[in-house]
Order: structure tokens, then C-alpha cells, then sequence
């Protein structure tokens, strides 16, 4: 693809203004204000292709000082200090250079938050925002980690941080090593250099699909699992652990992950899988077996023995974490004054659950806490212009989590909750061991996917309770067309949405992979939906049709 | 004016150049536009350059690690 040349901008069409005719007053208004959601045009503001800015959007003077000083100015910086704090900058180096997910990815990490905020005014830009510095120092942390602890960059030698750093699947919830935190540390093996890479820069994972396709791989499984196993064929994994816990989850197609996995990895392995119909008891038992074992596991190869303190101790403080969620949840479901958008709640309810208690998480839960009281209590409505609150369901597009920012500035769809947020949710009881073990196991069992998408076809439509709960009029659903498991209810989801009488757009994708179906794709098909179904009429025409197809 | 107070103006002067200067640089997205035509080319070249161990000729041993299994 032929990269656009950079143009200067076209100061031509200043001659045409007529300044003498000029409207002052709306100008005034409009610079200390920020335009009102009709007269943004935020599509006018994008480079062709490249979705880079002309200029980045005026909010009004508040908003934008707001976005310069608190947003772009202080996550600019907290991203050095941070890796100053976590090992610091001479390992972050070292890893840049080596590690193509870090470099192409990590440094236009600004323009991840652009786009999720783009049109955001006041609290719900405040509040989301927050949400995406969590994610952000939480991810250099897990690098940081890695790199500190990697024979790659060490000249082959295993340091001490190589030998007290658990490695395992994203998808093992972080929740299973609690009982070594202050001891060890666990960093999942794929969460970086592949999960966050796809939001933040669609470009790099196209990199690890062909080099899995290369050496044979036909193109139709899951993308995730081909590019979690292109990592491996382009050596681009750090060795930063002795041992790796790997996981089923979601399905099959993890499963051929982990045989790959344990080929280049090439170390003591243990696998643990977790059910898909958890409805049943004597799955129950099995499951919490599994962990057991490999709570073992990890004693014997790391050397250091099972703290049930330690578990209680993490447990009970992510405990906080579900509790403020389910908090936020009830003024989600029942009020106007929910003030995070679509994207930063979907990103920031998976990170930090499947990732587990980490002292991040707090510190933000207490930014967000005060902005959603001051919401509740002074009645402010974040997003006016909603026209439709939305549940969306199933496994949404990484390479276009922040559809929801479009969908909301273009059509008033404003994305209330979504699948995979739902997951995880139980508060785990820590009176007893037996409480505690019996409810743990389930929280492992309801993880991403696993909980609802390969859960079982009564768990998948528990579609229709939570869009009754959160007070939805439509759904968006996601449509990974390379997920075979998800491809067998497609039918049984057009029936239903039939009977019930409901509005639901399906978003076709191919959840990594963005030259599949294509961003502009997406849009059409909404657009399409809105016009020709809604009959409805755009609040931001210029966000119609663009072309961003090279962008990050 | 004493010497503290030359220094205060001369050190806001600075203060408030830079920024208005990194102001510039977030309106324009001057940041977005040097990462994206400068540092990423650049980043990428070096990574599709750079020697890599074919990890295709790794044996894989079946029996190499124990299964491990415990009070099943």
C-alpha cells in the first residue's frame, strides 16, 4: 500500500470567507463553548486515509484546555515516568528496539485516546479518559516486567526477575496467582504484544497473521489464534519466565494456540482448562481440581508455596473493584448519568479483569467514583444527544473497539454496555476456604467468552434479560465471521431478534484483522441500518463516509 | 529589578513559549504526524530487517517435560 504524501495545509479557501457577514457572536460562542453536536463536522477534521488530524478538535476552551493539559500534556508524561518507575528507561529501550509490538505500537498511544475521545465533552470525556490511563500504565508495567526479566535482552542470562515472573495465557485470569503476589509476579504472555497492540495500532498484528499463514496455516481460523502464534514464528515473544499456565479459553482454536505455544516456549507447561458448561456441579469440582493442580504446579517449579493469605488478601481488594463496577452498572442501567462512553468501559471492564487486582485500577476507581457522583447528583446527562441505548453482544472488532465513539457522534447510538464486561461478575466470598474456593471457581469459569460466546446457547441469549436490564431499544452484534462457534447461533440470533420484534445491527469482523472487513465496512452497514430501517437522519453528516484505511 | 525577579521573567518568558509551543503541537497533531510519516517507517524497516531465529527448526520434543499431574 502506497504510503499518502504529507500535504501542507490549503489556506485558499480563507479568500472566500466574507467577513464582513461573518456572525460574531456564534463565533465568540463557538470558541468558548466548543459548536454544538450538529455543527461539529468532526469527518472534515481527518487527513485522507490516515485518519491523522488536520487539527485536532476544538471543544470549546474548557474541554480543549482540558484534553491539552490533563489528557494529551499528563498522559505524555506519566507514560516516561512510569517507565522510569517500572524498571526504567534503558530497559524500555532495550525493548523497543527489539520488540516490534512495542514500537509500532505503544508510541502513537495518543492517538488511541483520539480516537475513543473524540466529540466527548465535560464529564463523560473526563471519566473516560481515566479509564484509559489505567490501561495504559498497567500495560507499561507488564512490558517493563518483561523486559526487565528477558534472556533476549540480558545476553541470554536468566536474572532473578526471569526466575520469580509466572507467564501465562491471557485468557488464565491473572486471579490464579494471587496467592503469589508478593512474592512473584505473572504477566500474560499475549495481552500486550498482542490484545492491546490491535486497539491501539491495527497495523502491527497484520505482521504475526501472514508470518503464521507463511509456514502454512490456512487462513480461516481465528485471527487471534493465528496472530497470538505468528508472535512465536517471528521470535518475537520475550523469554521472561521458567514455566507457562495456558488455558482452552475461548476454544478449540486456543487449544492449537497452546500446542504451538508449547513447542517454542519449550518449558514446563501446565495446562488448565476451563468448562464450557459450567451449569454443571460435578463441573464444579473438576474445575477447582484444576486450579489446584495447578497451584501445585507453581509451587513445585517456582519454589515458592501457596499463600492463602495472599489469595484472600487480592481477592477481597478486587472485591472493591466488582463492587464499584456493579455500582456503576445500576447508574448505567437506570439513569441518563452514566458518564463513560462505550469504548473505555468495554476496554477498561476486560483489562483489569481478566488482569486482576493491581493498585492502578483503585486509584482510577476513585477518579471515576467522584465524577459519577458529582453526574448522579447534579442530574448531568454525559451524552445528550443519545437517540438509542445499546447493549452491545458477543466479541466485538479490536481493530475498531472505538466504533461506539463514531457510532455516537455520527447517529446518537450510544453504546450502554456490552457482552463481555458482564463476565467475571461475583463478588467472592472470603469467610470460609469453601466459600472462597466455590466461588473462585466460578469466577474462573465466567471468563471472557467462556461466559457468555462458548457458555452454552442459554448463556449466549442471555442477551435479551441484560438488554431488558440496562434499558436498551437495540443491539449491536458483533459477527466475528472467522469464529466458528459463534457462526452456529448466527440463525438462531436472526429468529429471535424476529419474534422479539428488536432493532439489532450485525457488525460483521474479523476481530483482529481489519483488512477483512473494513472499518469504512462497518460503518456503511450502520449507516445503511439508520437510513434505510430507522429511517433516521445523521447528527454529524461529515462522519458518514471517510476513508481511514491506513490508519492507526 | 533584582536578580530573582529577572530570572522569574525570564523563566516564565520560557515557561510560557513551551507551552504554547507544545499547544501547537497538539492542535496540529504534529505528534500523530511525525510518528506516523517519520518514526514508524523508520521503526518498521528496522524491525523487517532485523535477523531472526527461525524458531521452525526448535525440536519438538513430546517427553522432554514430565505431564503434570497432581493428586488427580
Amino acid at each position: 500500500m502506497e504510503m499518502p504524501k504529507f500535504k501542507m495545509p490549503d489556506l485558499s479557501k480563507v479568500k472566500d470567507i466574507d467577513f464582513k457577514n461573518l456572525d460574531y457572536i456564534k463565533l465568540a460562542k463557538d470558541f468558548w463553548y466548543g459548536k454544538p453536536h450538529g455543527e461539529r463536522r468532526i469527518g472534515d477534521l481527518y487527513e485522507e486515509k490516515t485518519g491523522l488530524y488536520k487539527h485536532r478538535e476544538w471543544r470549546g476552551v474548557k474541554d480543549t484546555f482540558y484534553y491539552f493539559n490533563m489528557i494529551w500534556l499528563y498522559n505524555y508524561i506519566h507514560m516516561v515516568s512510569d517507565i522510569m518507575r517500572f524498571n526504567g528507561l534503558g530497559v524500555f529501550a532495550k525493548g523497543l528496539w527489539r520488540y516490534r509490538w512495542v514500537g509500532q505500537t505503544y508510541l502513537p498511544v495518543l492517538h488511541w485516546f483520539d480516537r475513543g475521545m473524540e466529540g466527548m465533552r465535560g464529564e463523560a470525556l473526563r471519566a473516560s479518559a481515566w479509564h484509559y490511563r489505567a490501561m495504559v500504565c498497567e500495560t507499561i508495567r507488564q512490558f517493563q516486567r518483561m523486559f526487565a526479566a528477558d534472556t533476549k535482552l540480558n545476553g541470554g542470562k536468566r536474572n532473578e526477575l526471569w526466575y520469580k515472573t509466572i507467564a501465562h495465557d491471557e485468557t488464565v485470569a491473572g486471579a490464579i496467582f494471587y496467592p503469589w503476589r508478593d512474592e512473584l509476579d505473572d504477566v500474560p504472555l499475549q495481552m500486550i504484544p498482542y490484545f492491546v497492540t490491535c486497539h491501539v495500532n491495527s497495523h502491527t498484528v497484520l505482521n504475526y497473521i501472514d508470518a503464521m499463514q507463511s509456514i502454512g496455516l490456512p487462513g480461516d481460523p481465528c485471527p487471534m489464534c493465528q496472530a497470538e502464534s505468528g508472535i512465536f514464528v517471528l521470535d518475537d515473544y520475550p523469554d521472561y519466565s521458567p514455566v507457562l499456565v495456558t488455558s482452552n479459553e475461548a476454544c478449540d482454536g486456543s487449544v492449537g494456540t497452546s500446542i504451538i505455544t508449547d513447542w517454542f516456549w519449550d518449558k514446563p507447561l501446565f495446562a488448565m482448562p476451563q468448562p464450557m458448561q459450567f451449569d454443571d456441579p460435578l463441573v464444579q469440582k473438576h474445575c477447582r481440581n484444576e486450579i489446584e493442580q495447578c497451584w501445585k504446579f507453581i509451587e513445585e517449579q517456582l519454589g515458592v508455596p501457596y499463600s492463602e493469605e495472599q489469595l484472600i488478601k487480592y481477592q477481597e481488594s478486587f472485591n472493591k473493584l466488582t463492587e464499584f463496577e456493579q455500582e456503576k452498572w445500576e447508574v448505567a442501567a437506570k439513569t441518563d448519568f452514566y458518564p463513560i462512553n462505550g469504548v473505555a468501559q468495554a476496554l477498561y471492564r476486560i483489562y483489569y479483569s481478566q488482569d486482576g487486582d493491581r493498585p492502578i485500577w483503585h486509584e482510577v476507581d476513585a477518579h471515576v467514583r467522584k465524577i459519577l457522583t458529582k453526574c448522579v447528583e447534579n442530574k448531568i446527562n454525559p451524552f445528550p444527544e443519545t437517540r438509542h441505548r445499546v447493549i452491545a453482544w458477543s466479541c466485538a472488532p479490536l481493530y475498531y473497539s472505538n466504533w461506539c465513539t463514531w457510532a455516537y457522534n455520527c447517529w446518537g447510538l450510544n453504546c450502554i454496555i456490552n457482552m463481555d464486561s458482564l463476565m467475571f461478575d461475583i463478588v467472592v466470598r472470603t469467610d470460609t476456604h469453601e466459600h472462597m474456593m466455590e466461588d473462585f471457581t466460578i469466577y474462573n469459569e465466567w471468563a471472557p467468552m467462556r461466559r457468555m460466546a462458548v457458555g452454552g446457547y442459554k448463556h449466549i441469549f442471555e442477551l435479551w434479560e441484560n438488554k431488558e436490564r440496562f434499558n436498551c431499544d437495540m443491539v449491536m452484534m458483533y459477527d466475528q465471521v472467522q469464529c466458528k462457534g459463534m457462526d452456529g447461533v448466527h440463525g438462531m440470533f436472526e429468529d429471535e431478534f424476529r419474534n422479539r420484534n428488536i432493532h439489532a445491527i450485525w457488525m460483521p469482523h474479523a476481530l483482529p484483522d481489519k483488512r477483512t472487513v473494513s472499518r469504512e465496512e462497518i460503518r456503511r452497514l450502520i449507516n445503511d441500518y439508520m437510513t434505510t430501517v430507522m429511517h433516521e437522519e445523521p447528527l454529524d453528516p461529515s462522519l458518514l463516509d471517510f476513508d481511514d484505511s491506513m490508519s492507526w | 529589578m533584582c536578580k530573582f525577579g529577572k530570572f522569574l521573567k525570564k523563566f516564565l518568558h520560557l515557561a510560557v513559549g513551551l507551552y504554547a509551543l507544545l499547544f501547537a503541537v497538539f492542535y496540529f497533531d504534529l505528534d500523530g504526524k511525525l510518528l506516523f510519516y517519520v518514526v514508524e517507517p523508520f521503526l518498521c524497516k528496522h524491525y523487517d530487517d532485523m535477523p531472526r531465529k527461525d524458531v521452525l527448526k526448535t525440536e519438538y520434543s513430546m517427553d522432554k517435560f514430565p505431564k503434570y499431574e497432581y493428586g488427580k
